[in-house]
């Protein structure tokens, strides 16, 4: 094992090269370069065994990762915000295809109003495309979490493809110290890749057929059972994780004090951290308050949530997105999941473009919780200027 | 915990010394972790960077309100930026300047230390990029970390990017700095303002992401960030223009990169000071060397 300080993006390159990548389709972008270049000079240094393959745009970059993923080789690639709607139409493929890519998304604000900084109005959308997407919270969940992803989608139940997600700069550009492990402890936990679905010249195939009106249905509702059954492997794969390295994140979610917890926020990204530090200060109150970090919105963990949030009587969500009048994402999918648990769910919308969470901005949230309000919209902008 | 904010302008390298400091804490067995922040990623633009560090793993993600050290890397700043903003009481600034600590004006009764980084970066590295001569003063200012910790983590993280006579280099300028620093007591006798900004309601927001250049509440605002901050003042050479050698080519106009040269009416040109970085691009395309630069920050 070594000790490294590292980027948030400088650590997912160092996963990457760890879990052996064959080919890395790319096209780079703030705050997402990082990676792009580290990567490029580990190849470029013969550090790491991969066709590094820069393209003319995203949908490229994205189409080249579905071509590669399709010859039956594991594949990296990673993008940010506009990035990533050009990608978006090539998504699609991947997962109903069964090619289990392996993508980084540095979430930045997508345009117009362009910024550089964190928002997730980049990757919330892309939960409908059949991805696995997750989100950490730190650089060492970030290395860690590469390589769970690789044993995850190459699982022979699951193979799909998965997004992780990186706040852009707080995580990204935010050096913290990494324990990287040694590559014989990576290649023990990583198997070789055996892909489902390749194009073999031994036996010929079409993969990506023209589908009638007479097989779509079977076909989507193929992906969207898989999708709800994969839930279990991440918990899976995550503990295997653990009794690999030490070092385990609780799968799907993970919950902080929230054993007799009264009062509970779902927050998501390095959202978490500062909102432990919260959650810590109104204990010592001797407020009942409990935090659950979702980490994987898809699969989404409908039944570990719901057992998680047992014994709470008022529930708020953190969101770093709006579905343009909607709610925030992450809002919809937890109260739809919690449907019937009785208590009171409010929305907690704030850091929208990068704008700082504070610990006063997660106690603000908390005090919404505690007095349960919420009747009407259930939606609050927490630093908004101007009343709602 | 111990937490750290740095001032500096973009390019000087104040995240790179965000981050060999947050290094230099890990090899002394501590928890670390610095991140940048800035707004349009623009040479010259100030921005801050920020670190923290302790004993054990740090959860806290936001920006530093309540630095226990500013770092302020181009003391120009100083006239721009509230640099000593919420600084802890006994807490202390290290400031990039000629002057001793009891010339430099932070506002606040403080512990300072002020080091000529500048010089020693244009001596040891050719460039006036500061940051490893910073780094050495800041071992000095406060024991948080020690200067063999701060020189092990230049020699690794500049070593990495730019190779290994860099490091070493660059870990010379910090030990130069670290012997050089003078420490005293700062000036409390401007106030402490915040930069002024255009802060509106989600009501008053233009609509359509549109934004003319005009004043809003005495505040210049308008697309980009240059309206609110002079880039040009850190400059380590100026441009002399000579009006009577001039063969109004435009050439210079053409080539600033900044946008920097006026074009007068019969073709002869302004400099603006106040976003002129210094580069000099103007006066080695001029023919007839009607531009000639001068040594320090103004004529």
């Amino acid at each position: 094992m070594k000790v490294k300080v590292l980027s948030g993006d400088h650590a997912v390159a160092y996963a990457v090269k760890m879990c052996n990548v064959d080919v890395i389709p790319n096209y780079p972008i703030t705050p997402q370069t990082l990676i792009i270049e580290k990567l490029s000079d580990f190849v470029f240094d013969g550090e790491c065994d991969a066709t590094f393959m820069p393209a003319d745009s995203e949908h490229s970059a994205m189409s080249m990762a579905i071509g590669a993923a399709a010859t039956g080789v594991r594949t990296f690639t990673a993008t940010a915000s506009q990035g990533l709607a050009l990608m978006h139409e090539m998504l699609y493929v991947a997962p109903q295809t069964r090619l289990p890519i392996v993508m980084a998304n540095v979430n930045r604000s997508l345009g117009a109003g362009s910024g550089i900084w964190a928002e997730y109005n980049d990757s919330m959308p892309e939960r409908e495309s059949g991805w696995m997407q997750c989100y950490v919270e730190d650089a060492q969940e970030a290395f860690d979490t590469i390589v769970q992803a690789y044993r995850l989608c190459e699982d022979q139940r699951v193979m799909l493809p998965l997004m992780m997600c990186l706040d852009a700069f707080v995580l990204s550009h935010t050096v913290e110290k990494v324990l990287l492990p040694e590559q014989a402890e990576v290649d023990a936990f990583l198997p070789r890749f055996r892909p489902l679905n390749f194009l073999d010249t031994q036996n010929p195939k079409f993969i990506n057929i023209a589908v009638t009106p007479a097989h779509s249905m079977e076909m989507r509702y193929q992906l969207d059972h898989l999708m709800r059954e994969t839930s279990s492997v991440v918990d899976e794969v995550d503990a295997l994780f653990g009794k690999h390295f030490g070092r385990s994140y609780g799968g799907s979610i993970q919950p902080y004090r929230m054993e007799d917890a009264e009062h509970a926020l779902i927050t998501l990204g390095t959202a978490t951290s500062t909102a432990r530090v919260a959650v810590d200060e109104l204990r010592k109150e001797g407020k009942k308050v409990g935090l659950i970090k979702l980490k994987y919105i898809r699969p989404f963990p409908h039944e570990q949530l719901r057992k998680a949030l047992r014994g709470v009587s008022s529930l708020g969500v953190f969101d770093r997105s709006i579905a343009v009048n909607g709610f925030g994402p992450v809002f919809t999918e937890v109260r739809n999941s919690c449907y019937g648990m009785g208590m009171p769910i409010t929305n907690h919308i704030a850091g929208i473009g990068g704008r700082d969470l504070t610990v006063a901005t997660f106690k603000g949230m908390f005090e919404k919780i505690m007095r349960k309000e919420g009747a009407g919209r259930d939606c609050f902008w927490h630093g908004l200027r101007g009343d709602m | 915990m111990y937490e750290i904010r740095f001032h500096g302008r973009g390019g000087q390298g104040a995240v790179m010394a965000a981050q060999t400091i947050a290094e230099a804490a890990v090899y002394e067995g501590l928890e670390a972790i610095a991140f940048p922040f800035f707004g349009a990623e623009r040479r010259g633009a100030p921005i801050m960077a920020f670190a923290r560090i302790d004993d054990k793993k740090i959860s806290l993600r936001t920006q530093v309100y309540q630095p226990d050290m500013v770092v302020v890397m181009e003391e120009s700043l100083i006239e721009i930026e509230p640099v000593a903003d919420g600084l802890k009481p006994g807490g202390c600034a290290v400031v990039n300047s000629k002057l001793s600590p009891n010339q430099i004006d932070l506002g606040v009764k403080a512990r300072c230390a002020t080091v000529d980084a500048t010089s020693i970066a244009l001596e040891m590295l050719k460039a006036p990029i500061v940051n490893t001569a910073i780094l050495g003063a800041m071992a000095r200012a406060d024991d948080f970390v020690s200067i063999k910790a701060v020189k092990e983590a230049i020699a690794s993280r500049f070593g990495e990017h730019l190779g290994e006579e860099a490091g070493r280099i660059n870990a010379q300028a910090a030990q130069m700095a670290y012997e050089k620093v003078s420490i005293g007591e700062s000036l409390a006798q401007r106030p402490i303002t915040k930069r002024k900004m255009w802060l509106p309601t989600w009501q008053e927001m233009p609509p359509g992401v549109a934004l003319y250049h005009e004043k809003r509440g005495e505040i210049e605002v308008g697309p980009g960030s240059s309206w609110q901050t002079r880039t040009g003042t850190w400059r380590t050479k100026t441009p002399r223009y000579l009006r009577d050698k001039c063969v109004r080519c435009a050439r210079c106009w053409f080539i600033c990169p900044d946008a920097a040269i006026k074009r007068e009416a019969d073709d002869h040109i302004d400099i603006n000071y106040d976003y002129c970085k210094g580069c000099g691009m103007c006066a080695s395309i001029c023919p007839a060397k009607a531009i000639e630069m001068t040594k320090g920050a103004k004529l």
